[in-house]
């Protein structure tokens, strides 16, 4: 599975001791049809992510429902394999800076060190090819909490034997030591070793979240992936998680995976964040500076539909249009460009884009395309019943976006328009300034987020 | 009733007999809803929001559900008034989504999913509208034969429908006509796109989003007086939230609709809501204009909950939260249900109830800080910490 084939470099700072980090991993679900269940195309669930994890930081990944974020979560978690892409554990900055530059190279014109070294790498170092006793180690140290406590807890098991579980499998505890054991994670999470004798559905959400997390810290782990932790509860109750959170991550010297879908509770809590879109991450960046100064669209957007109790974002025409678009089949250039309001030409239009946009807005013109035959995803004669339609849908095209985009005029014989795009490459994170990347072309192009309000060309 | 008033809800109690007790869920809740505002309901899980929100439509399961106490009066055209609780079933039926109707939280949930979405709003149109229905097909509301009114209705079977349309061919189609053209405008004015292709369209192939438009337009198809949203939001997207927020409003600014919006989302409502109840425990314990309750909150529950909520500015970590868990419910005792959970608790606290108390204009809140020893009754040094208020003066 090791990715030999020339991929661009992206732009990164080696974070100085990362817990984790991704090389474009890919979780691609297969979509079977009809009587022998053959394969007609890959749900993209995450597709392409790269991402460093250091030491001690709370990572907070958020996205829309959909945008793959869980199952990035579960990949790291050890609980989705991925369908492409490396996963690398505990690597230094030098090592990264190795992993980088080894991944470029083809194995066949390595030199005998870098041989060596990426050996060395791969089995002391990469999840997959890792020795059993390192896998193993990783297990214990990366653990999970995840969102629906009533799900996560066996109901028939006391919480002794919930949180005394990974005691015994992974420590071979058993009787008073044990007991005493879980006796002290459960006042450590602030709920009293009287409540060892109890059936999860005896507590209130709140306190199953904290038997999940006394769970999670039985292994004395150093990475722990939050999967929603909060999203059921109550504010008063998240107020009280979220506290826990921060005062057990400051006496064990925890690294926080926080996957949430709520702004303000990324905002407080995570020191860095990753906005992830269909799949991928748009954004990447201290948390400060991607809220006070957002560096791609969607997360201007994000942040400004995030109603607010001090009215901050109240008028704002920063709005997504349409509906998320098919992960089958994402948008080529940037995946968010059908439905940005700053997308312009360069963002990578295809005859897709333009019978999704008739689609909804212009049914009964959909209705009468009779046929459309492509080329490629570019480039396509689309033909309707009558000249009439025709000649709607070019006017329809002439005023929309994505026309700029065209590389050559429409041609229009009969009652079939001939149109075709630009083919631009898909866009990639890239750095833009220090710590901040933007997978957004428009950005990386001005240096800044465009302005809503501009004149188009 | 003052004449702009639409809805009144006096001393409204909904008890639930468990095998344990019984629940107390709503516990002598009084608010009232002027014409065309929106009030908003706001509290955690289990605080009643739901059932008194059930309760105004007469949807509480009874038995196990019980209206203890209380009237639910809704003011009509003429003057009078109907009390949902005591009015026969056949007219409760006729006020729900004609006059009230009510959206919920889960749409997936809310829809058949064995109906086209079409057939569904078709039905809205059967039940209320079945006059406007077959006189858009060219038919005598008052001679239309019984086939044409159940199929208007949906109520005839596929049998039915089919020979009917051998029949009578040019009927058929009309009537046919004149119900997707009533659902479509409907669908329509909800922002829906391409409406011909989600009214053939079963729940499940429509997102979140689109089904909860789905949802208000058949709330709204009849232009109810009232709509009683219980939570339309938070299944949904932060993105797709804000833009059902604002189809809900502009609804309203068209149409005059009041709305009564159940949330556990105090950030929601300074947007959006003109006044607000906060709940707890099955008591409305403060009330007053939203900019008011939002800036300045009286009861100290209000003031946990806003603290509770993390804000760009609060350091990590270092959030507010309220000690403890929500009270049990069943068989309660006599006090305020915060007591527990409260640091200005006094002795007072566990020994009355205390009452909605105006301490500011249009400002109430029941807490026994606002009260002094002698209104209440009790020793000067049972009580509370006590807060001197404009209320008092003026009283």
């Amino acid at each position: 599975m090791n990715q030999h084939q020339p991929t661009i470099i992206r732009d990164r700072t080696p974070v100085s001791d990362a817990v984790l980090t991704l090389h474009d991993v890919k979780v691609h679900y297969p979509v079977k049809e009809g009587l022998l269940q053959s394969v007609t195309g890959h749900v993209r669930a995450v597709d392409g992510v790269d991402l460093t994890i250091g030491r001690g930081q709370t990572l907070g990944l958020v996205g829309e429902s959909g945008c793959g974020k869980t199952t990035l979560g579960r990949v790291i978690a050890g609980l989705v394999e991925p369908t492409g892409g490396d996963l690398w554990v505990n690597l230094t900055a030098e090592q990264q800076r190795d992993v980088d530059r080894l991944r470029a190279v083809e194995p066949a014109s390595m030199t005998a060190a870098d041989r060596a070294a990426w050996q060395s790498l791969q089995t002391g170092h990469r999840l997959g090819s890792m020795s059993r006793e390192n896998q193993r180690a990783y297990r214990r140290n990366c653990q999970v909490v995840f969102q629906d406590s009533f799900a996560s807890l066996n109901p028939r098991q006391l919480v002794r034997d919930i949180v005394g579980r990974p005691l015994r499998v992974h420590q071979g505890l058993s009787g008073d030591r044990l007991n005493a054991k879980v006796g002290e994670l459960l006042d450590m999470v602030g709920l009293g070793s009287q409540h060892m004798y109890r059936y999860p559905h005896q507590f209130s959400g709140g306190q199953r979240q904290r038997i999940s997390i006394a769970r999670a810290l039985a292994l004395n782990p150093e990475f722990v992936v939050l999967d929603e932790p909060t999203s059921a509860l109550d504010v008063s109750v998240q107020a009280q998680i979220l506290n826990l959170l921060v005062d057990l991550q400051g006496e064990l010297g925890l690294t926080y995976l926080f996957i949430t879908h709520d702004l303000g509770v990324v905002q407080h809590l995570s020191t860095t964040i990753a906005v992830m879109y269909l799949g991928q991450i748009a954004e990447y960046g201290p948390t400060d500076l991607v809220f006070n100064d957002p560096l791609h669209p969607y997360t201007r957007i994000l942040r400004d539909s995030n109603p607010s109790l001090d009215g901050e974002n109240d008028a704002t025409e920063w709005e997504l249009t349409g509906s998320v678009p098919n992960p089958i089949s994402p948008p080529h250039g940037c995946r968010l460009h059908p439905r940005c309001p700053v997308a312009r030409a360069e963002c990578g239009w295809s005859v897709d884009d333009v019978l999704t946009d008739i689609e909804d807005r212009a049914p009964l013109l959909f209705e009468t395309i009779s046929r459309v035959e492509r080329q490629d995803d570019f480039t396509a004669d689309v033909t309707f019943d009558t000249e009439v339609s025709a000649r709607a849908f070019a006017d329809r095209l002439q005023a929309s976006r994505a026309h700029d985009a065209v590389d050559r005029p429409l041609e229009i014989a009969d009652a079939t328009v001939s149109v075709s795009f630009r083919e631009v490459p898909d866009a990639t994170l890239q750095q833009l300034r220090e710590g901040r990347l933007t997978s957004c072309t428009r950005t990386q192009n001005l240096g800044a987020l465009p302005p809503i309000h501009e004149t188009r060309r | 009733m003052a004449d702009s008033t639409l809805l009144t809800v006096e001393d409204l109690s909904v008890h639930f007999s468990t095998s344990r007790g019984t629940a107390h869920a709503v516990d002598r809740v009084s608010f009232s809803i002027e014409k065309g505002e929106t009030l908003a309901l706001v509290g955690e899980t289990g605080c009643g929001k739901s059932v008194t929100a059930r309760s105004i439509l007469k949807l509480v399961p009874e038995p196990p559900g019980r209206y203890a106490s209380g009237s639910i009066r809704l003011a009509n055209p003429d003057g009078s008034s109907t009390d949902m609780l005591a009015a026969p079933m056949r007219e409760v039926r006729a006020i729900r989504g004609e006059r009230i109707s009510m959206i919920f939280q889960d749409p997936g949930k809310a829809l058949n999913p064995a109906l086209t979405i079409g057939r569904q709003l078709a039905e809205v149109f059967g039940e209320h509208r079945l006059g406007m229905i077959l006189e858009r097909a060219g038919l005598d509301p008052d001679k239309a034969r019984p086939t044409a009114r159940r199929i208007a209705q949906q109520r005839a079977g596929a049998t039915r429908r089919r020979v009917y349309s051998l029949t009578n061919r040019v009927t058929s189609r009309a009537l046919q006509r004149s119900i997707d053209e009533a659902v479509m405008a409907a669908l329509a004015d909800t922002g829906i796109p391409n409406t011909r292709k989600i009214m053939a369209s079963y729940p499940h192939e429509l997102s979140g989003g689109m089904k909860q438009r789905v949802m208000i337009a058949q709330a709204l198809a009849c232009d109810p007086d009232l709509l009683v949203a219980d939570e339309p939001t938070t299944a949904l997207d932060v993105t797709i939230q804000a833009r059902i927020l604002e189809l809900i409003h502009e609804m309203q600014q068209r149409r005059g609709t009041a709305i009564l919006y159940i949330t556990h989302d105090l950030s929601i409502v300074r947007q959006f809501a003109d006044r607000v109840a906060v709940m707890y425990a099955g008591r409305i314990v403060e009330s007053g204009r939203a900019i008011d309750v939002l800036t300045a909150p009286q009861h100290p529950y209000t003031q946990g909950l806003l603290a509770a909520i993390p804000r760009p500015g609060t350091p990590r970590g270092q959030l507010e939260a309220i000690p403890g868990s929500v009270p049990q419910l069943i068989d309660p005792p006599a006090q305020c249900h915060f007591a527990s959970r409260c640091k200005w608790a006094a002795p007072a606290c566990s020994a009355a109830v205390p009452r909605l108390l105006a301490v500011r204009p249009m400002h109430e809140t029941a807490c026994f800080r606002y009260e002094s020893a002698e209104s209440v009754g009790m020793p000067q040094e049972d009580m509370p910490a006590r807060i001197h208020h404009e209320g008092a003066t003026a009283e």
